[in-house]
Order: C-alpha cells, then structure tokens, then sequence
C-alpha cells in the first residue's frame, strides 16, 4: 500500500461537532492520531476507526474514515471482525479504561493473545466520565469517586501488564499533552504487525482533573518522565543527567557521576527482544522512586491472526483431497453396502 | 405519617432497599439509573445494616453475582438501564431456571442498541415475555410514582421468595429522575439464617452445619424431568397469575371507552383522560401494576361493556398485543405511542383516541 498519496490532519477531521468538554485530553490524542494517519502512506478509504462506549468511543464521529460506533466492551472483538473479514483495512480501536478493561477485559486479552494486526488506542483517565464519575479499574487504590465516596479497596489494572499478561507484541504509552510523541508511537503502533496496544494518559478535566499532575508538571516533569527509544540509554531529566540502571534485580533511578555510577551503567532500550522482563520492569515504574516511561517499550516481531488465517486458508485449499461434492459425499464416515 | 422525604426515583430504589432488609446490591453504572448505586455508597448502608454494595466490572459481572448471591438465600438486587439488561439476560434466564429469588431494576431508556438516555418503555416484551431463552416467566412490576418505587422493593422481595422466582421492577428515565414527595418505609432488620432457613428451606447455602447438601443448577439432562421442572415451573406462574395481578382502575364504571397504560406513560394518560373528559368523552383509565401477571379478566370484563380500548405506551406498540389478547376481537383495540425517547403529551393522546376511536 505503499502508494504516494499525501493527507493532512484536517483530511481525517469530519464535520460532526465534536462534543467533548472544552479542555478534554481526548481533542489533543485525537489531533495526534489523525496527524500519524496523514502520514503513514496509506490510502484514507483504508482506514477503519472503531470503538466501544465511553467519551472517547465517540471517536469514530470525529473522523472522516470509515467508522463503528459499537458495543460497550465489545470494540476488541467486532474490530477483529472486521478486520478478519476485511484484512486490507487499517483497523484502530479506541477504547477507554472501562470499556476495554472493565467490561471488556476478557475480549481485550483474548485480542493480545490472538495478535490479530490491530492499533488499539486506551484512553485511560482512570475514570467513568460518561456516566458522571464513577470509579474505572484503572482507578488508584483509595479513589474517592461517586460510587467510592470513602475510598475504593480495589487494585487497579496496569495496562500495560496485561499486554505482557496475554504474550502481547507491542505496548507503548504517551500522554495527552504530549501530541507529538503521541503522534510517533501511533505511528510505530501502525507499523507494528499485530495487535499493538498504545496506552495515552488522558485528564478528564470534569470527572478526574489533575489524575497526572505529578507526572505532568512542566516543572518536574523531566525528572518524573523518561522516553524510551529502542537502542538508546535509558536517560532523562532535564539534561538528560539522569539514568536507569539495573541492580538487585529491579530497576534503579540514578544520577550519572554521582556515586560511582557513569554511562556505561545506564541501560540500553530494547524494544525488540522477546524476553518480557525489562519490558515489565519499564511498565510497572511508578513516583516516587522512578520515572513513568513513555514511548514504546515493547515492540516484537512474531507471527499475526490474519497472515497465519490466511496462509491457512490457502495451504489447506493447495492440499486438500476434496475438490467436489461427490469428494465430500464419499468422505468421512461413509461406505458402500453391498 | 412515616419518613417524608422529596427523592428521586432512583434514590428511592436504593433507600427502600436498605430499609427493607437487603442484604446484597451488586452494579455497574449506566445512565439513567446510575444514582442507584452512588445513593447506596454514600448511605454506607455496610456500616448500618451490613449490606453490602459492590461495583461489578460489567453487568454480565453484577448478574452473575446475583447469582451467586441468590443462591445463598439472601434478600439481593441489581439494577441498571435497558442495555444493561440486555447483558443480563443469561443469568436471569438461568436465576428462574434455578427458581433463585432476587430483584431486577429496569430504568428503561430508547432503544434498540445504545440507543438514547431518554425515558423509554420499549423493554415491555423482553420483561414480559422472557427477554432470555427458555420457558420462563419473570413477575414485573410497574410502578407509576416514586411513592411506588419505594412500595414495590419490599413487594418485589416478598413476591420473588413467597414463589422462589426473579422478580423485575420495570420503570423507566421519567420514573427514574423525577423528584417526588415519597412516604419511606420503615426500616426492616434483615432476616437472620434462621429467618432465612425457615423462608427458603433447604437450597439456601448458608454455611451451616447438618444441613442437606443442595445443588443450585438449572440443568437437567434427562429431558422427562426437565418436563417435570418446566411443569413445576409453569405451574407457579399459573398460581402467580390466578392470585398476584395488580392493577389501577379509573374513571371505568361509566367509561365508553379505555386507555390502558402503565408506569409513567399511565400518568400522561390519566391527564388526558381529564382533558377528555371535560371534553365529553367517557374515558377510562386501567393501568396494570403487574405486566405479568396481566389483568386479563379486567380486560375481559371491560371488553363486554366499553366500544373501545385505547394502549397508550412509549414504544412502538407491545403492550397493545395482550390487550388485543385478552379483548379476543370484541371490541376494536389501538395503539398510540411515542419511542426512541420521545414522551407523549396528553394532547396527543387525546387526538389519538378521537382520530383512532372514537371518528373511526
């Protein structure tokens, strides 16, 4: 599909006024990803968007592609449908934290393990905000929301984890207020063959406002933030004077020079290797000790749903033995009486 | 006079149910019923009563919950909106196949599908006639006021374990959201194991000792005793229809003709009953408080005096089909409706009545 066609964002804007709250993180993924789809090469009748029920699920109205506003939960399985059934397509599913892994969490796994060659993008704001303000299972132990007035007593999913959970081959998380590199990981997303899941922290600036204010604080976030790239040290900080080395079987958050620890020690990041372990590690970094990381931190190559169904369909039709209706008639348990 | 109070409906679902001895609520949110369960969590009703409120991650999560609640012989509910219930259709199949008691709240919005928020009553057939696969019946009860809201908990409660059956309360985004005066009622202790051991005899799982070991299943392979169940089973809701149907009746004696309506379609149809009245017109109202068990024999015996019936529903007909039922061709029924959200105004159904009834 590697055709010349050139697109800019507003190609992928449609008329329909969008209606999410003023300020609402999911304006900024949305300019994001359109920006990745201009660019990727492929063809705008290409694209299929579909989602499932949430703020962000009405995501498929905002686009001039091809759109499926579906199921609450279901978004994971109908777009394996479709691409199943249409494999030429470019399918994305945009799902929040609710739909794709409270109700839908059993078809969201299921997908990953699947590998079916889908660009899943989660909105999570750790928040039911369609329905005003609810816990999500994304949610930190301790959320006071609507239906947790004292608190909820529930862990909360990593995302991220249960990619790594269900032998997933690609995870990368960005955040709202960042679009350019919410831009880049869609758009490594989109490359990856398989199902990709990209992660976006987003605020609900109605229901859940300042969810990721000590992540995102212009004036801390160098130290509280590090973007990985495949085959680079792990560094961040304002400078770039901090690293990520490995010690006593975890990661640990250092300054180069300070103590004994120089460059040669910083980790470098590898997306590519099968092995989950430091991919699980970068996942589950959390403040205060580490940075959150962002970019993509898993991104493997293995063999996807619908190349592996279609190579399938076409060996069995090459090397089957029943080629008609009398074939199928004489097959199986069948025989003459004599 | 009891506790008065100004509530919304579905705050009223979640206060009854404390002060009738629930002893479980299990939920997930969707609009527009989700103040059921903020109402139950800021009550902390844990701390009061013991009962306990969960947020499911699904509604196929908070049914089967039921589920298993149920099974214990407890006093538990759920509630949710029309697609909620839609997900909840296996387990409440499975619950009647299982004569589990338990309570269903439906606050209907448009349909089919996502459809709207808006008020609706379009789930009329998928309460009334299954909704789920299999031979059974729920006990649906519709309730046109807050006041009612808060009355049927306890009826809901006491009607699902006098005939060990899931029983539904079936109202909608009007009933729902709508802020009316409400007499609550007293608060109830909930029931011990005794209690419970006395009331639901020997399947209830209540972890005691010397009790005979039950198994909860709606399953039976062998198809002559899974005859025999469905016998038991439609046997109940014989019982339920010869000595349970409920309903309202007014304006009827002198009535040429009827409107039938429930829930809050039944109050837009009692004002328009008045404004034909002033008009003239002899118009009645009956409004069926239970839609299974239906007041048939109401029907029946207004069929043989009144020129005509008149089903006033939001949806696009349903309710309309067990009056023809039970009118059985003696009188000419029709329908007005409004759907997908829309509410009738009593004018239209007054238009509808003299267009449809009366000129015709």
């Amino acid at each position: 599909m590697a055709e010349n066609v050139t697109y800019t964002l507003k190609d992928f804007k449609s008329s329909n006024e969008v209606r999410w709250c003023p300020g609402c993180g999911d304006h900024a993924v949305m300019n994001a990803i359109q920006k990745a789809m201009a660019t990727l090469g492929k063809k705008h009748e290409d694209y299929a968007v579909v989602s499932g029920i949430g703020c962000s699920s009405r995501f498929p109205y905002y686009m001039s592609t091809f759109g499926f506003h579906t199921i609450h939960g279901r978004a994971a399985a109908i777009a394996s449908g479709v691409k199943s059934a249409n494999p030429n397509l470019s399918v994305w599913q945009i799902s929040g934290d609710g739909d794709a892994l409270a109700i839908g969490g059993n078809h969201f796994i299921h997908t990953v393990r699947r590998n079916i060659d889908l660009n899943i993008i989660l909105f999570n704001n750790r928040i039911y905000g369609l329905t005003k303000g609810q816990y999500s299972p994304t949610s930190e132990r301790g959320k006071v929301t609507k239906t947790s007035p004292f608190g909820t007593i529930e862990e909360p999913f990593n995302p991220g984890n249960l990619v790594l959970g269900a032998r997933g081959t690609f995870f990368a998380r960005s955040i709202d207020s960042n679009v350019k590199h919410s831009q880049e990981v869609c758009t490594a997303a989109a490359k990856h063959k398989g199902t990709s899941v990209v992660e976006v922290l987003q605020n609900c600036v109605i229901f859940n406002h300042g969810a990721y204010n000590d992540i995102n604080d212009p004036k801390t976030r160098a130290d509280r933030q590090i973007f990985l790239k495949h085959g680079e040290k792990m560094l961040f900080g304002a400078n770039n004077e901090k690293g990520l080395v490995w010690e006593n079987g975890d990661l640990k958050a250092v300054v180069v020079g300070e103590n004994g620890y120089t460059i040669d020690d910083v980790l470098v990041h590898d997306a590519k290797t099968e092995s989950m372990n430091l991919h699980h590690a970068l996942i589950e970094m959390a403040l205060p000790s580490l940075p959150v990381a962002f970019g993509v931190i898993r991104d493997v190559e293995a063999p996807f749903y619908d190349e592996e169904m279609e190579k399938q369909i076409a060996h069995v039709q090459e090397t089957r033995k029943i080629t008609c209706m009398d074939d199928l008639l004489n097959s199986g348990d069948t025989w003459e009486v004599e | 006079m009891g506790d008065l109070r100004l509530m919304k409906g579905n705050e009223v679902v979640a206060e009854a149910a404390i002060r009738c001895g629930c002893d479980g609520y299990f939920g997930y949110p969707i609009t527009p019923q989700s103040e059921v369960m903020e109402t139950l969590m800021l009550r902390k009703p844990w701390e009061e009563t013991g009962m306990v409120v969960l947020q499911a991650e699904s509604e196929v999560a908070s049914i089967n919950m039921l589920y298993g609640a149920a099974s214990t012989g407890k006093k538990v509910f759920t509630s949710s909106s029309s697609p909620g219930i839609s997900l909840m259709t296996e387990g409440i199949s499975y619950l009647a196949g299982a004569e589990l008691p338990c309570l269903f709240v439906n606050v209907q919005r448009g349909g089919p599908g996502l459809g709207t928020i808006q008020p609706s009553q379009a789930d009329y057939f998928q309460a009334v006639k299954g909704g789920g696969h299999g031979d059974y019946k729920l006990i649906v009860l519709a309730p046109a006021s807050v006041q009612e809201t808060n009355d049927f908990m306890d009826l809901g409660f006491e009607l699902a374990f006098k005939y060990s059956t899931p029983v539904m309360l079936l109202t909608d985004g009007v009933i729902g959201q709508m802020m009316e005066k409400v007499e609550l009622s007293d608060f109830k202790p909930r029931w011990t194991d005794e209690e419970i051991e006395r009331i639901s005899g020997e399947w209830a799982c209540l972890g005691k000792k010397d009790r005979p070991r039950h198994v909860s299943t709606s399953l039976e392979l062998d198809s002559e005793k899974m005859e025999q169940n469905n016998h038991r089973f439609q046997a109940k809701y014989q019982s339920i229809q010869e000595n349970e149907v409920r309903y309202e009746m007014l304006n009827c004696e002198d009535a040429d003709y009827v409107m039938v309506a429930f829930g809050s379609s039944a109050r837009i149809a009692q004002k328009s009953m008045e404004i034909a009245r002033e008009k003239g017109i002899k118009v009645g109202l009956l409004r069926p408080i239970t839609l299974f068990p239906f007041p048939i024999k109401q029907i029946e015996e207004l069929a043989g005096r009144v020129k005509g019936f008149l089903s006033v529903e939001m949806n696009a007909g349903q309710m309309v089909e067990d009056v023809k039922l039970a009118v059985n061709g003696k009188v000419p029924v029709e329908y007005f409706g409004r759907y997908g959200g829309m509410i009738p105004t009593p004018g239209e159904i007054v238009t509808a009545l003299e267009q449809k009834l009366i000129g015709g």
